[in-house]
């Protein structure tokens, strides 16, 4: 059944990708109006409604969405593995609250504006990159991931911290409003042109997890283990952090907090792949993609005077299950 | 020629000037008091601590071999180990051959097979009692096919019939022209299995000899701090504190 674990996910994140282009308010053939938006966009020609609506709106949300959650399920993954922990989130290293206060900056100062929409997400991933700097020089260079997770929560909240200085000190409401709203997680409203920041992360950092897989088999029998096997486990876990470091800060970046996803896919997933934390990776970045979208698909329904921010309906999916997750754990210790 | 030879080493604040000879083919007992430096040893020859001092291999020196090459020929089965996540014996038995690259399953088989744990091949390995554990644990160093296996008490938590099986396992290996090393507190299953025994204590080698030469009380009595009663004639032989 493992066998056909990852073709039967990828089939499933194609129908649900197509069909996250083809809802909306506006009733579309989404192969047609994606082909118009294709011709006419290499040709210059003015779109037609159809293909404006697919390819400018829905074709970005939809890529977002599915590189994001691929992301965050992919990093999840590879964290509580490499920290043998189920309970690890990807926001624990401290890239998320790094990216988080780096866009935040943006909106206060008013950076980078001539790189216009992009300023928020490129300001993001250096924010995202100052964390991770100040995180490998606080952890050490011998540094065992016990310290790296501490080293993580330190500057995280320190970033938090900053953020909420940021916050605090907000030019006007309407700056502070916007801040919050980004913040809270959304794939709406953003043009293709991010996924030049989301991409190259993305491909990258998810290279670099899946390069250590060996070494995730390896760690299930602790860092003793995993070390005197060749492993080189202080070496190659700092390639771990780099990526999940990488594909967290990125996706921040570009969307804001989506929670919850890189803690609770790899969960769902474990049982499928007899729970081995190196065939854990593919399928959680395929789930991820796949609960993104389809949670993004959701909040389109919702009126859209009062849009649901995406951010917050993983959330609210995302936290029971958490609670669950301590429960059951709790039952483990009885 | 020895198939390693330890000469001067050295672990900050836990191992002084260690010298010690192992040959392929024999079971060596490292035995001492609780804190004399028998898992440091074992760990610093695994390359897992910053060490001084100088280890050779077959005649080369450990130095020189990459952290893989190293984790081929060397495979240390640590004193306290379990499993995170709920794999099965199978899979854990399989990761034995991590070093190699490989999942040679003939391999796999074999040790599965000579350990005794086929029988519960898909079972996991956190459902099972300890004894049959410990001999999981075992099946994966043998799978990694080293010509020097560190164990760091394989029988501490074990009852007498698994304490049997578990050290005949580690001497049918070393009987196929590997060497084995076991750090061991009990004296009388060293007495029994071991071939030669290393006599350590607050971070040295103190004698390094036959099981004659070192398990005798005037050597035994002031190193435990307790009078030792030694029967070797006995069969099997017995060793226990007075």
């Amino acid at each position: 059944m493992e066998r056909f674990l990852n073709p039967a996910l990828l089939l499933l994140l194609l129908m649900v990708a197509i069909l996250s282009l083809g809802i909306g308010i506006l009733d579309v053939e989404v192969g047609s109006a994606l082909i118009d938006w294709s011709s006419s966009s290499l040709s210059g020609e003015a779109l037609t409604r159809e293909a404006l609506i697919v390819g400018e709106i829905r074709l970005p949300r939809t890529l977002l969405a599915l590189i994001v959650g691929a992301a965050m399920g992919i990093s999840g993954a590879a964290l509580q593995g490499l920290l043998r922990n189920p309970l690890v989130d990807p926001g624990l290293i401290g890239a998320s609250q790094g990216a988080a206060l780096g866009a935040a900056l943006v909106f206060y100062f008013n950076l980078f504006s001539g790189l216009g929409a992009l300023a928020t997400p490129i300001a993001g991933l250096i924010g995202a990159a100052l964390t991770l700097f100040i995180l490998m020089g606080l952890s050490g260079s011998m540094a065992r991931p016990a310290i790296i997770i501490m080293a993580g929560l330190a500057i995280s909240t320190l970033s938090s911290a900053l953020l909420a200085v940021v916050l605090n000190f907000a030019p006007n409401p309407y700056a502070m409003q916007e801040l919050v709203f980004w913040l809270l997680g959304s794939v709406s409203n953003r043009g293709l042109d991010n996924l030049a920041v989301l991409l190259p992360a993305f491909v990258i950092g998810s290279t670099m997890l899946l390069t250590q897989r060996k070494l995730l088999l390896g760690l299930s029998l602790g860092e003793q283990v995993a070390d005197s096997m060749g492993l080189e486990v202080t070496k190659r876990g700092r390639y771990i952090v780099l990526g999940t470091a990488l594909l967290v800060g990125s996706s921040v970046a570009v969307a804001g907090n989506i929670g919850f996803i890189g803690l609770v896919v790899p969960h769902l997933i474990r049982p499928l792949v007899g729970y081995r934390p190196d065939r854990l990776l593919l399928p959680s970045a395929l789930v991820g993609a796949i609960v993104v979208l389809v949670a993004d698909m959701l909040v389109r329904q919702l009126p859209p005077e009062r849009e649901l921010k995406l951010g917050v309906l993983t959330a609210l999916i995302g936290a029971p299950f958490f609670v669950w997750l301590v429960w059951k754990e709790r039952q483990r210790w009885l | 020629m020895a198939l390693m030879s330890i000469d001067n080493l050295t672990v900050e604040q836990r191992l002084i000037d260690a010298c010690l000879e192992i040959h392929a083919g024999e079971v060596l007992g490292l035995i001492g008091p609780n804190g004399a430096g028998k898992s440091t040893l074992l760990n610093a020859i695994t390359g897992l601590i910053p060490r001084s001092g100088h280890i050779s291999l077959g005649g080369q020196n450990l130095e020189r071999l990459d952290s893989l090459q190293r984790a081929r020929q060397i495979a240390l089965q640590p004193q306290f180990i379990e499993s995170v996540w709920a794999l099965t014996v199978h899979d854990i038995v399989s990761m034995g051959r991590l070093p190699w690259g490989d999942s040679d399953q003939s391999i796999i088989r074999a040790v599965m097979q000579q350990a005794n744990i086929t029988d519960f091949a898909d079972r996991h390995v956190n459902e099972l009692s300890g004894g049959e554990r410990a001999r999981v644990w075992l099946a994966r160093v043998l799978a990694n096919q080293p010509v020097l296996l560190l164990v760091d008490e394989p029988v501490a938590n074990l009852d007498i019939h698994y304490q049997q099986e578990v050290m005949q396992i580690l001497v049918d290996y070393a009987r196929t022209g590997h060497a084995v090393v076991i750090a061991i507190h009990d004296l009388s299953l060293a007495a029994r299995y071991c071939d030669r025994l290393c006599l350590m204590d607050k971070g040295k080698t103190v004698k390094t000899d036959t099981i004659e030469a070192v398990l005798n009380s005037e050597i035994l009595s002031p190193v435990f701090n307790v009078d030792v009663y030694v029967d070797l004639d006995n069969q099997p032989p017995v060793v226990l504190a007075q």
